[in-house]
């Protein structure tokens, strides 16, 4: 009946060039905008090399970075996560309400309250159908009152000397919260790459009503994700109240999910699913942090700062659909 | 596929709800903390726990009942509203609340009262509320300097008084609203300015830590000290200048990214004091030391800056005082007495300084 | 190549011209002429393919003809929308119903020429007028509820009171029947008399012969992007209707050749699968079939008879109302394609492209997919497991790409089938459901997957065959069951698995008790 079976392939149109060039630069252009960036800055102060700064971008940008891994999972499966943000500040809420029975135990309860609230954004969108945007909108809103309300709007300090440590201190040299992120990247890229599930997670994103008909554990993999992303969001939780040294629900947290989904789509991840860039997603968190470091160590008006990040995102969403051609 | 999934989903939801919402709130062992403060305006000087608050200047023509259209009322016998902006979590907010309260009951004046925790259209309601419930003057701490105008119309078409405290709105004196009771942001800023070239002796490379972009307590407090720095301080160069957003993690970050590209900073000027303490903790990080390596200053006058204070780690610490409730209830007085009261009352505010600020902290003159 | 009808131009008032039509590697119209008169129900019948829809869309200004031209009236017309059409009188009703769900019955009828007074729209006049108007069709509601509060046949009402309303000269009806209950449908047919005799035309498209031979008044047949016959309803029996659906000259019933397929398989033993009355509403009423090792089970059936669905029921993809699938005796407990995986029923399906492949995954990750649970140990692949099986079915299924590292997305067709194949026969099913297994694979490939199926079926392999292509399923089948609108209409066997027993049930097959006359043949 429909004529307009029209098989029309994915034909490489006269725009080839254009397609090459797009091409590369989804895939390496955040490398290469880094190495540009990095150039700049040592021009402009050799010192921007040094141990010290290193530091300090590392501390602004791991938490960020442990996010868009999480994030980049969700989407993967053709998902989204808005609620980061407010998982980080139930984190910071949980955290001095539970440091009475000692510093593990108190971040272990964050990390467990990060899978609850990923227990729920996953049920909502592999069992009740609900839109990803639209479950992890809501509890975006509900996380951060809910936070709010646990804790009072007021900042508590923090002096527990594990959690300052994981902060600010360094472990040989190597902050611990990037030895920390450098051990889940790994395992990020292992479990995408080698395990079954990497593979299933995959299948899913790329083409879920076929995945449903091989018979593969949809569900289970779309809670599954949504999960990590609640832990890890707890994680950058953790990780932030360490280095404040104070516990902010009503501010911790605010606009995490767009730096990380801006991370993951810089690094090279389509947003239509099916494919990850696990490289690529530590690539977009650098660079957004060498962005902001630019702008804020020369003093450049952060207003400009939005602005410069807006046009990335589009930029690297271009070049995302100019090269999938969809 | 068929039902039973889907039923099971239901209940996964709800029962994990319900887990996310009890490991929350059901809590554990509390470990209290300190606390932050506010971006947010107002002040005064020889402040107590006596209520002892002094006008500090006040300026514009004077207003009266009779120039208003209000009806005369003796304040005693009618209901006064007063709507507060923002969760009393915040001390600013809850010492400025406690203020009215307690001078309306000092005077023997029937108090009620909102709170509309930062939500602009919540505010609204309020005070429409609080028309209807019978106040016959109104006590308005606004949210925003516009997105007010739909219940101060309803209160001027009802003849019904509105004074401004803390934050200004949008309109006309005397008319829309009877005046504005608040702080001399630029005032603070000159202060807090010349603190801080005093310190410094006049030299030195300085960072400003803005308050939010667009916000007008933020404007002038940037303007109030580029100007006295300029004007008073040749010597004293502003190296840096980028908004924190009044936010302690944000203020923590741009400092710890100034101190890269400017290790020689000598001096610190934070617009409010969540964004100093940030600050604080970026320079202490850095290995530095503030008070010494780093010369701050800071306003709003919150407890833990004003340790700070005591401690050397800031300089001075400009008050914005929210003991509101004596300037306020004065000015209803004279706005009804037909003495009239200044559109613009500025409340005095308090200046903690390593002379004073041990003592403040012990007399409990800090919020 | 066809009988025309020869009618004068002047008393058309629809008129197309020797249109064609291209899309990137189809030409879905070939010069189609296409007249309707006023005051006629214009059936338009084909198989998927023939044209149809792009038909439609041509003459309702969604597509621009290449070549030929459009008469309304007499005059060449090109419209640049639907909505153009519209104006001009060309209305269309689709299946799914085009107005505005939450908008309330009175303004969907009126929306966009609403009665007004002084620029604002007189609603209470609105409500009276929409009230009357519905109450001729039919529908006695009350015009504020919203449209979508309303079951879809008083919607399809709607439709097409509005269709009227704005002066439609033609109305197009696409399968205006598939979600209506039989009382519904009654309503719609004395709408469409009434239609007729004010003088519209009425180009009704539907796959339901019952319906074509009771309310159509001539029929114009497409096929393959052409029109191949134009000619009274009535002169068209049921058997001729279908052959030339499908392209079949009755008189020419080959045998053998064509296909790739030997004779026929040895059939032994119990059934592996059963389906037991399968019913799901519209799609499948009561619908059993076995398949037992060895044999080929061919599902006969126009498009939309409910072959698909059958399929996907049995390997727990449809949401079933009632029915039951038991493999080797044993009933599934869960209704679940990873139940009916576990049980050994596998599905090939239709639509390649959306439901079957993984097109970023490479052939070696779409081969295994399926059968990741088993070549997995401690959330690991097996590599070695893993390259043996595509191994195995490279050489096999003699699947062409550069590697088994490349994207499944990047093959050809036939290959994107040998792959699908592969994921379903490296699990050792013990039922295959084939769902148009060679559709839009080229002709080797075609050859390849038929012998395929053959010596499947050899190794005592159960199969189900979904085909549009008659010469294979005849071929192909040992046995053949015939569906006509979701319900078994017929069992061909032995010898009777012909072209022509085939057509002749799928013409005569009376699945309907209220259907009138099917005895045509």
């Amino acid at each position: 009946m429909s004529t307009g079976t029209a098989e029309v392939s994915a034909a490489p149109k006269a725009g080839l060039n254009k397609g090459r060039v797009l091409g590369w630069l989804q895939e390496y252009g955040v490398y290469a905008a880094i190495v540009v960036l990095l150039a700049i800055n040592t021009a402009l102060k050799p010192s921007f090399l040094s141990v010290e700064n290193f530091r300090v971008q590392t501390f602004q940008a791991v938490p960020v970075l442990v996010v868009a891994l999480g994030m980049a999972l969700v989407i993967a499966t053709e998902g989204i996560d808005l609620s980061v943000g407010a998982v980080i500040a139930v984190a910071s809420a949980v955290i001095p309400l539970y440091l009475g029975y000692g510093s593990i135990a108190s971040i272990l309860v964050a990390l467990v309250a990060g899978a609850l609230s990923g227990l729920l954004a996953g049920g909502m969108v592999a069992f009740a159908r609900v839109q990803p945007i639209v479950a992890t909108l809501a509890l975006m809103i509900g996380l951060r009152g809910l936070a709010v309300m646990a804790n009072g709007a007021t900042a508590k300090s923090i002096s527990d000397p594990v959690l300052l440590g994981l902060g600010l201190n360094s472990w040989l040299g190597v902050p611990q919260m990037l030895v920390i992120a450098l051990v889940i990247v790994v395992i990020v890229m292992f479990v995408v790459r080698r395990t079954t599930f990497g593979r299933q997670l995959m299948a899913v994103g790329d083409n879920r009503a076929a995945s449903a008909l091989s018979g593969l554990p949809v569900r289970r993999v779309l809670v599954t994700v949504y999960v990590a992303s609640g832990v890890l969001a707890a994680l950058a939780g953790v990780f932030l109240v360490g280095h404040g040294g104070y516990a902010d629900p009503a501010n911790y947290g605010l606009n995490y999910e767009l730096s990380a989904i801006t991370a993951v789509v810089v690094g090279g991840t389509p947003l239509s699913g099916g494919r990850i860039r696990v490289l690529g997603t530590v690539a977009g968190a650098v660079f957004m942090q060498l962005i902001t470091a630019t702008l804020i160590q020369n003093n450049i008006k952060n207003s400009y700062e939005q602005m410069v990040e807006a046009v990335i995102i589009v930029g690297a969403v271009y070049a995302a659909r100019g090269r999938s051609g969809r | 596929m068929s039902s039973t999934p889907r039923r099971r989903s239901a209940r996964l939801v709800v029962i994990t709800g319900a887990a996310v919402a009890t490991v929350l709130v059901a809590g554990g062992c509390a470990k209290s903390a300190s606390n932050q403060a506010s971006d947010s305006p107002s002040g005064d000087t020889k402040a107590a726990g006596q209520q002892r608050v002094a006008d500090a200047g006040s300026k514009g023509p004077t207003c009266t009942a009779k120039q208003y259209g209000a009806p005369k009322v003796d304040l005693k016998k009618v209901t006064v509203g007063f709507s507060q902006s923002e969760s009393t979590s915040n001390p600013f907010r809850a010492t400025e609340t406690k203020s009215i309260t307690d001078e309306a009951k000092r005077l023997g004046i029937k108090l009620i009262q909102r709170n509309a925790n930062a939500n602009v259209p919540q505010q609204n309601t309020d005070i429409q509320d609080m028309i209807a419930q019978g106040a016959k003057v109104l006590i308005v701490a606004p949210e925003n300097s516009d997105g007010l105008a739909p219940a101060f119309a309803k209160a001027k078409a009802k003849h019904i008084p509105i004074l401004t405290i803390d934050r200004t709105v949008q309109g006309t004196a005397c008319s829309d609203f009877i005046g504005f009771i608040g702080s001399d942001f630029a005032g603070q800023a000159r202060i807090a300015a010349d603190d801080l070239g005093k310190a410094l002796k006049g030299k030195g490379d300085v960072v400003v830590l803005q308050g939010t972009s667009g916000n007008n307590v933020a404007t002038d407090r940037t303007q109030g000290f580029n100007k006295e720095i300029a004007a008073k301080y040749p010597g004293i160069k502003i190296v840096a200048s980028q908004t924190a957003n009044f936010d302690q993690a944000t203020g923590q970050k741009v400092m710890e990214q100034i101190l890269q590209s400017h290790p020689d900073v000598k001096g610190l000027y934070a617009e409010n004091d969540t964004m100093a303490l940030g600050a604080i903790q970026a320079i202490r990080s850095a290995g530095k030391v503030p008070g010494k390596d780093i010369k701050i200053v800071s306003i709003d006058g919150i407890e833990d800056a004003v340790k700070d204070v005591v401690s050397g780690v800031i300089v001075a610490d400009v008050e914005t005082n929210p003991r509101f409730g004596p300037l306020a209830f004065q000015a209803l007085s004279d706005f009804y007495s037909g003495k009239g009261t200044h559109t613009t009352t500025i409340i005095a505010d308090h200046h903690f300084t390593a002379a004073n600020a041990k003592e403040a902290l012990s007399n409990g003159d800090v919020y | 190549m066809a009988q025309r009808q020869p009618a004068d131009p002047a008393q058309l008032v629809l008129d197309v011209r020797s249109v064609s039509k291209s899309f990137p590697g189809v030409r879905a119209l070939r010069g189609v002429d296409f007249g309707v008169r006023p005051g006629e129900v214009h059936a338009l019948v084909g198989e998927n393919g023939a044209g149809k829809s792009t038909l439609i869309k041509v003459v309702t200004g969604v597509y621009q003809v290449d070549e030929g031209e459009v008469r309304l009236d007499g005059r060449p017309v090109a419209f640049g929308s639907p909505l153009e059409a519209q104006d001009a009188g060309i209305s269309t009703i689709y299946q799914e119903i085009n107005l505005i769900p939450l908008m309330s019955v009175a303004r969907n009828l009126f929306l966009n020429r609403e009665p007004s007074r002084f620029g604002v729209i007189d609603s209470a006049r609105m409500k009276r007028e929409a009230y009357e108007i519905l109450r001729g069709y039919g529908v006695d509601v009350n015009p504020s509820r919203p449209l979508r509060s309303l079951g879809l046949g008083a919607q399809q009402m709607v439709a097409i009171a509005r269709a009227v309303q704005i002066d439609a000269r033609v109305v197009i009806m696409d399968e205006p029947t598939s979600s209506l209950e039989t009382r519904e449908v009654e309503t719609l047919f004395r709408v469409i008399r009434r239609l007729r005799d004010q003088g519209i035309a009425i180009v009704y498209v539907s796959h339901r012969l019952d319906e074509l031979y009771e309310i159509c008044d001539r029929v114009t047949i497409m096929r393959d992007g052409e029109t191949v016959h134009v000619d009274e309803m009535a002169r068209v029996d049921r058997l001729q209707l279908i052959a030339l659906m499908l392209g079949r000259d009755l008189t020419d019933v080959r045998q053998h050749g064509a296909t790739a397929f030997a004779a026929d398989h040895d059939v032994a033993g119990e059934p592996v699968v059963r389906a037991h009355e399968l019913h799901r509403a519209h799609q499948l009423d009561k619908v059993s079939v076995d398949l037992r090792p060895g044999e080929v089970v061919g599902l006969g059936g126009l498009l939309g008879s409910g072959r698909s669905e059958t399929a996907r029921a049995i390997a727990g993809a449809l949401p079933l109302d009632g029915g039951s699938v038991a493999v080797g005796g044993v009933p599934l407990r869960r209704h679940s394609t990873a139940a009916a995986i576990r049980a050994g029923v596998v599905m090939l399906p239709e639509d390649r492209k959306s439901d079957g492949i993984i097109p970023n995954l490479s052939v070696r990750e779409n081969i295994v997919l399926a059968a990741l649970p088993r070549i997995s140990r401690a959330g690991l692949v097996d590599k070695g497991k893993q390259d043996e099986i595509v191994e195995f079915f490279f050489e096999r299924l003699r699947i062409k790409a550069s590697s088994p590292a490349q994207k499944v997305g990047e093959l050809s067709g036939g290959n994107q089938q040998k792959v699908m194949l592969a994921r379903w026969l490296c699990l050792n099913p013990k039922a295959l459901l084939l769902d148009e297994p060679t559709r839009g694979i080229d002709v080797g490939a075609k050859a390849e997957v038929q012998s395929l199926i053959d010596e499947l079926a050899k190794e005592g392999l159960a199969v189900m065959l979904i085909s549009s292509d008659l010469e294979e399923l005849i071929e192909g089948s040992d046995r053949i069951v015939v569906l006509k609108e979701g319900r078994m209409v017929a069992e061909l066997t032995g010898d009777a698995v012909s072209q022509g027993a085939l057509m002749t049930a799928l013409a005569e097959g009376d699945p309907s008790p209220t259907a009138g006359d099917g005895a045509q043949a």
